[in-house]
């Protein structure tokens, strides 16, 4: 279906930067809303600070909570930028042009959020300094170099710092297209920020080369972020079910499919907020959908391989640990909900296609996939470390306390508020990408029917 | 290569329908003399591999140690043969244009299935019982493996060959035109129904395809895991590896593309298929090649890692077994043949970008997965004992024998000469998708260069 319309280069240029030049009253309520809800977050997390992290439902044998599950949740978020941006640039997909911006923002801001809860759930976060400048190595007071919790901020780092750069190199056209279009100091930001560019065919070339060359150095950073995260749990030899061999390509796809879905959602957000009908269509979401299809059967299986496995050796306190995990409440009613939403619902509702083109039921679906996912990873953390085991003289169950639903709820906030934010100082579409879109699009006739084609330059 | 372009377009671009029908069809009904001469060889071969099976089945199936070799082969045939229908399916799926050319050398391994079929047969014998031992079945009868891993590679034999089948249908019966035979003549073609080529014809033809297509995946998937943990893994004791059977399949999947570029590249030199078997058929499948390459690796470290880091008596051994100790040296050599030596062949661009370098990655590929299959199913049939939990000795190395040869270059030779006759039936170039190809595809002029525009249909 044949949904593009051809619109006028400074037609773009107009459209795209609505969301800086033009702000709805919903749109500031909206962000002032958001920003109470990250002040309630920053007041319980100060809260604790100052009380302590007996505040919190952690407590001997579950020391780790929901931070360390939203740790991880937003970590696997930060995955749909590379996916979407890096591997369908490399494979030249032209649906990617609109989704791109969204999903690289999305990865620098939840990147971001992921880094603050293991700060967070530290209780004293000033003690991190310990980490950079261990002040008695006598007493064994430094980071242990052999320990994945050690990797985990060196590669979220990395990730960060090549997000951002990533980003970067795609907004320098963006940036030089505001330059022309501001004054006064917002004029020379983003005159500072546009490094001179003028959009010379040499200065063409060597972004998009820049562009391919991040896209392929980005990618194995990608994979080693979650990869290390799973490691995390996959090192640890005393909680039954995280020994895991698959957990590394298990904790990587389902971050990709939990990324794609939120870029999904946040993509049919602004396409609702700032009438971008034109650049976010239907024919989108539904390539979108299709490729969550593949993401989430990859996932479905991993997930299989890792429970299975976990029960082919018939080991008692793994089958114990299986057994709590699915028949006893509440976690039943937790496996139940994530498997459910984060497949049984979806998928099937991917297949059909106009699902696939209806927005709202896009919108439904892959919120729902990331309460699925949310619950996955709460599901694998806390069960394990709850299960009675040699040399543990406590145990028992985790009740979040409401300073912790507070704080993770704020992450939520800060995110959105964050990405809203953004799009006040940069368009969430690559303008330059919805040109280049427009001029490589073509049509072929064949027989009496019009079809849509592109120019595939090598 | 169209040389009179600045891009990279198809030099069948230049040829009507009616002269690709011709050409392909001529090459098709006359092979040459050269073609018989080879033939003749592996089946003389391929008698030698059955005398050596002849010479194991009278040796008696209590021997596990003897047919590890055969086992091995049948893995590797098993792995190349079934996974290389994958790769046109998924093309097919994802509309590739450059697959066209491919598609049907890739389907054509279907008929090796059948082979590989017949290769499972004897190891039935030889499995033993599940009885006393960890296995996929838990508390099944002892026989189980046997029953449902029959079934589930027959169901995947012929559901390869249905896609093979219905993939060649349009040309089977252009065949059957072209020679002027009539409907009566059922000694031509007598698979073909009454296909006229309308548009129902075709629009059931692509339903059938992408539904099978996608049946053949979940299926090859399902029918890896159960290969590779019942033949190998659930054979040596203290195994325990979830990411094991992804990893199987991922060395299917990487080996079957090095298998197609391998079969292209002596299409090219000995069919005279060089405008349809062009560079960028080469170029493409290579960045798949890298890209599976590196997943080899990741699948193989994630395991490793996990379990090196453990230090669990059970896994070190296995890890003794299987990598550092007993088969070290076929550990190195399928290492290195995996993804050493194809990484750093592919991960230049401009020997990527040649005919012969993917070639040569391919061919190393092809080699090193052997070794691979040796590691694991010759180590997994020599173990004696397979219901202990933990391998307090090593096994010694088994050593190949003069049967062990005989079966193993006679088992590989019979896979090829079954994938010969089988080009004797079905051309080896799919003309519909080719005519398919003229329809979608055109250069045009723009900003005074010539560019190909692709069409994508829905």
């Amino acid at each position: 279906m044949q949904e593009r319309v051809r619109i006028s280069d400074s037609q773009v240029n107009t459209d795209l930067t609505s969301s800086i030049f033009e702000s709805s009253k919903l749109y500031w309520i909206l962000v002032g809303f958001l920003a109470l809800v990250v002040l309630c977050g920053f007041t319980a997390a100060g809260y604790m600070f100052n009380r302590g992290l007996g505040v919190t439902g952690l407590n001997r044998p579950v020391m780790w909570g929901f931070f360390i599950t939203n740790f991880v949740f937003w970590i696997g978020i930060s995955h749909a930028g590379v996916m979407l941006s890096a591997i369908l640039r490399l494979v030249q997909a032209e649906w990617r042009r609109p989704a791109t911006r969204a999903a690289e923002v999305l990865t620098v801001f939840s990147l971001m959020t992921a880094m603050t809860m293991p700060l967070i759930h530290a209780g004293r976060p000033w003690r991190v300094a310990y980490w950079v400048f261990p002040y008695d190595w006598a007493r064994g007071i430094y980071p242990n170099v052999r320990s994945a919790l050690v990797w985990d901020p060196s590669a979220v780092f990395t990730y960060l710092t090549s997000s951002i750069l990533f980003v970067y190199i795609a907004l320098i056209p963006d940036f030089a297209v505001l330059r022309d279009r501001t004054t006064g100091v917002p004029h020379i930001i983003y005159s500072i920020l546009s490094l001179g560019w003028r959009g010379s065919v040499r200065q063409w070339k060597l972004q998009i080369i820049a562009g391919i060359l991040l896209s392929a150095i980005i990618l194995p950073i990608f994979v080693s972020v979650h990869s290390i995260v799973s490691w995390d749990f996959g090192t640890a030899m005393s909680v039954e079910a995280w020994h895991s061999t698959v957990f590394a390509p298990y904790f990587v796809i389902g971050a990709v499919h939990s990324g794609v879905s939120a870029v999904v959602t946040v993509m049919i957000i602004l396409r609702w907020m700032f009438h971008w009908e034109d650049y976010i269509r239907r024919e989108h979401m539904d390539s979108l959908a299709k490729l969550l299809i593949v993401v989430a059967t990859a996932w479905l299986f991993f997930f299989a391989l890792e429970f299975f496995f976990g029960l082919y050796a018939l080991e008692g306190p793994e089958v114990a640990l299986r057994e709590l995990q699915v028949f006893e409440a509440p976690w039943k009613w937790y496996f139940l909900t994530f498997l459910i939403t984060s497949y049984l619902i979806p998928v099937p509702m991917w297949l059909i296609p106009s699902v696939r083109r209806n927005l709202w039921l896009m919108a439904f679906t892959t919120i729902l996939v990331n309460v699925g996912m949310w619950f996955e990873r709460f599901i694998i953390i806390v069960p394990g470390l709850m299960r009675k085991q040699a040399f543990v003289f406590t145990w028992g169950g985790y009740t979040p306390s409401i300073v912790e639903v507070t704080i993770i709820t704020a992450t939520f906030a800060m995110v959105s508020m964050l990405v809203l934010l953004f799009a006040k100082v940069v368009p969430l579409i690559p303008i330059g990408d919805a040109k280049e879109g427009m001029i490589l699009h073509d049509e072929i006739k064949i027989g009496k029917v019009m079809v849509p084609a592109v120019m595939r330059e090598e | 290569m169209h040389e009179s372009h600045h891009v990279v377009a198809p030099s069948y671009l230049d040829m009507t329908a009616q002269e690709i029908t011709n050409d392909v069809l001529k090459r098709h009904h006359s092979p040459g003399n050269q073609f018989w001469t080879i033939a003749m060889i592996l089946g003389g071969l391929f008698v030698v591999g059955l005398v050596g099976l002849f010479m194991l089945i009278a040796d008696g199936f209590d021997n596990k140690s003897a047919w590890g070799y055969y086992a091995a082969t049948f893995g590797y045939v098993f792995s190349l043969s079934q996974t290389a229908v994958l790769v046109s399916v998924a093309l097919r799926m994802a509309k590739s244009h450059w697959r066209r050319p491919l598609a049907r050398i890739s389907e054509m391994f279907a008929i090796v299935g059948v082979y590989s079929f017949a290769m499972l047969l004897p190891l039935l014998w030889v499995l033993p019982s599940i009885e006393g031992r960890r296995s996929l079945w838990f508390e099944w009868p002892g026989n189980t493996p046997h029953i449902w891993d029959t079934m589930a590679l027959g169901s995947l034999v012929i559901c390869g060959l249905a896609i093979l089948y219905f993939a060649s249908l349009p040309d089977l019966v252009t065949d059957k035109e072209v020679s002027g035979k009539s409907d009566e003549d059922v000694s031509y073609h007598p698979l073909i129904p009454h296909w006229f080529g309308a548009p129902k014809h075709w629009q059931l033809q692509k339903i059938v395809l992408g539904l099978l297509g996608g049946f053949y995946f979940l299926m090859l998937i399902i029918v890896h895991m159960l290969i590779s943990v019942d033949f190998a893994m659930a054979l040596i004791p203290g195994w325990k590896d979830a990411i094991f059977p992804a990893f199987h399949a991922i060395n299917g999947i990487q080996a079957s593309i090095a298998l197609i570029i391998v079969t292209m590249f002596i299409l090219r030199s000995r069919s005279s298929l060089g405008k349809y078997l062009e560079l960028e058929q080469f170029w493409a499948l290579s960045k798949i090649l890298l890209a599976t390459c590196l997943l080899w690796f990741y699948f193989w470290w994630s395991s490793f890692f996990t379990y090196w880091y453990g230090r669990m008596p059970a896994e070190i051994g296995v890890l003794k077994y299987i990598m550092f100790e007993t088969y070290s040296t076929v550990f190195l050599l399928a290492f290195t043949m995996c993804f050493v030596i194809p990484f750093l062949i592919l991960v230049v661009n401009v020997v990527r970008k040649t005919i012969w370098g993917p070639t040569l990655a391919a061919s190393v590929i092809l080699i090193g997965t052997f070794f691979n299959q040796v590691r694991y199913y010759v180590a997994g049939f020599s173990v004696e004992d397979h219901t202990l939990h933990v391998l307090e000795n090593l096994p010694d190395f088994t050593a190949p024998g003069p049967i062990d040869f005989m079966v193993v270059v006679g088992g590989i030779s019979g896979a090829v000469l079954t994938y010969m006759l089988g080009t004797r039936i079905f051309p080896i170039i799919s003309i519909w998708e080719i005519k398919e190809g003229l329809m979608l595809q055109r250069v045009r002029k723009f900003m005074k260069r010539d560019i190909r525009v692709l069409a994508k249909p829905e």
